[in-house]
């Protein structure tokens, strides 16, 4: 990865929302150019969609939505280890995030729904119905302190004094 | 009852930033691009270990010159990353920040009526400190040399008196890294006339395009200071740690004086300034891309207000010339405060060769930036 599209990469992670124009002057090249590093970064699909860093706790409080951590201990199949698995459990709208991992499970969830039955029910019907799945462990998220690098409710920073030599 | 104080001390005349800062201080609402430190809190894993260390109990002094393993941690970074080589033992100590560095190096080396050489515009501290330790500071003019020190110029005002140059790259205010090629000149002249080199390079780590270490030049350890810390690169203002490498005679001496009037830099600074150098180089690596990216941006837009302003390549401030709008740089600073509550540092604060100038500092957020320079450039058209 080129420089320049390190750049681009840092600049779109802390605000998904800068103009092209911003991040041209930002790197030093036209606007054309950072148009086409853009592009060619979502083209190759290093920049796979444009969020939003939400205090959760607070949307979820006034829309009723619960999250969960689930782990899961799978046996893989013969030929292809854990994909077919994974993609089965992965389709699932209730699953937000979905890693393999190492340790004592093999799958960690992230796992989202209107409420503590919603998430129950997606672990007995949908989860751990799944053949080769034999076992898993639910965590539900009570509070969030940081999400994706960014504190939430983090205390007001000092200010600085405004003229310094 | 008459009460007299040190004469020296009242020919001083009073900082030009002190004024300016009283009015700021009195403002609302303002975005202030005139602050000379990082935008960073100083990175979580070393204020964590000063209170690791806190809690352990370090609360006494340590030794004048600094823990010693404060020290050679400093002097092996150094090797790493400048190619400097020094004794923690004998040729480095631990100061309260470069500003003590400056003060007991001058005392170290002035007998009264010695010259220092202090290139302009540059930094407020140099000649109040070199006039109280009984030299006199002798001004180069930079400014049309796009404020790199000139040798040619620099050797017309030698005398059988100078007794120092002070050197400071990447520069405070101009942002300007002096290439090798000059400090080499200026190597030259200092071994042909025998003056030292007070180097000060506390923004050594915040360049982006280069840099070289005037220390690092072969053959000029012997007539060489160097005085750096922690303030801007690990975000560790108000910290108040600094150091000074050189030849033990001139460390031996500082130390001598530091002894006194210090005793020792603060024991919780010099545990987080451990941390800091084993653990968090790519913290500094972090905040100077984020400094670059601001200057690149921040440069462009007041080039297009309407404000001149060279590409500095290094710490985190611009120069602009503010000549074309007939104003003074105080008239300039103090009008777009009242006018557009945007507080800027008058140029006239680093030297009469700086009078035309404005300095800003780009470590603040990128809306803020947008913001000021849109006010700028109100501010500029509503001058014609």
């Amino acid at each position: 990865m080129t420089k320049h599209e390190q750049e681009v990469l840092s600049l779109l992670k802390n605000n998904a929302r800068i103009s092209v124009e911003d991040i041209a002057d930002s790197i030093g090249v036209t606007t054309a150019t950072a148009k086409k590093l853009v592009k060619k970064l979502e083209n190759d699909h290093t920049i796979i969609r444009y969020t939003t860093v939400i205090n959760e706790d607070k949307m979820n409080a006034e829309c009723g939505k619960v999250k969960a951590l689930i782990e899961v201990r799978v046996r893989p199949e013969k030929s292809r280890g854990f994909t077919g698995i994974a993609k089965r459990i992965a389709r699932h709208p209730n699953v937000i995030d979905h890693y393999l991992i190492s340790g004592q499970y093999d799958f960690l969830l992230i796992v989202e729904g209107k409420n503590l039955e919603e998430i129950s029910r997606f672990v007995s019907e949908k989860l751990a119905s799944i053949e080769n799945v034999q076992s898993t462990a639910t965590h539900f998220i009570m509070k969030t302190y940081k999400e994706k690098s960014v504190l939430i409710d983090a205390d007001d920073e000092l200010e600085r004094l405004a003229i310094q030599p | 009852m008459s009460i007299e104080f040190s004469r020296v001390l009242d020919q001083i005349p009073p900082s030009g930033i002190r004024k300016f800062f009283d009015l700021v201080i009195g403002s609302k609402d303002i975005i202030s691009l005139g602050v000379g430190e990082p935008d960073f809190v100083t990175p979580w894993g070393i204020r964590e270990e000063a209170i690791a260390t806190l809690e352990q109990g370090a609360t006494s002094y340590t030794a004048n010159a600094g823990l010693l393993e404060c020290r050679e941690e400093i002097v092996r970074y150094l090797k790493e990353r400048f190619n400097l080589s020094y004794n923690a033992k004998t040729e480095t100590m631990l100061t309260v920040g470069v500003s003590e560095g400056v003060d007991i190096t001058m005392r170290a080396l002035l007998n009264p009526g010695d010259e220092v050489i202090i290139p302009e515009p540059g930094y407020v501290c140099y000649h109040p400190l070199v006039t109280l330790a009984g030299g006199v500071p002798i001004t180069l003019d930079t400014s049309a040399n796009h404020f790199i020190p000139d040798p040619k110029e620099l050797e017309k005002i030698i005398t059988p008196r100078t007794k120092a140059l002070v050197l400071c790259s990447p520069n405070n205010p101009t942002g300007v890294v002096i290439p090798k090629e000059t400090l080499e000149a200026i190597a030259a002249l200092s071994k042909k006339y025998k003056f030292w080199v007070i180097t000060d390079e506390i923004y050594a780590e915040l360049n982006y395009e280069g840099y070289t270490s005037y220390a690092s030049l072969p053959d000029v350890k012997d007539r060489t200071v160097l005085l750096s810390g922690f303030s801007k690169a690990f975000a560790m203002t108000g910290w108040r740690l600094g150091y000074i490498c050189g030849p033990e005679a001139l460390v031996s001496r500082t130390l001598k004086i530091h002894q006194y009037s210090a005793l020792c830099a603060p024991i919780i600074a010099q545990y987080a300034a451990i941390e800091a150098l084993k653990h968090n180089l790519k913290a500094v690596e972090e905040m100077r891309k984020s400094y670059l990216l601001r200057r690149n941006f921040f440069v462009k837009k007041l080039n297009e207000a309407g404000l001149p302003t060279p590409m500095p390549s290094g710490a985190f401030y611009t120069f602009s010339s503010i000549k074309h709008t007939g104003l003074s740089s105080e008239e300039f600073a103090l009008n777009l405060l009242k006018k557009e509550r945007v507080a800027v540092v008058p140029g006239n604060a680093f030297g009469v060769c700086a009078e035309g100038y404005i300095r800003c500092c780009y470590a603040t957020d990128m809306d803020q930036l947008k913001e000021a320079v849109l006010r700028i450039k109100r501010f500029i058209k509503g001058l014609k």
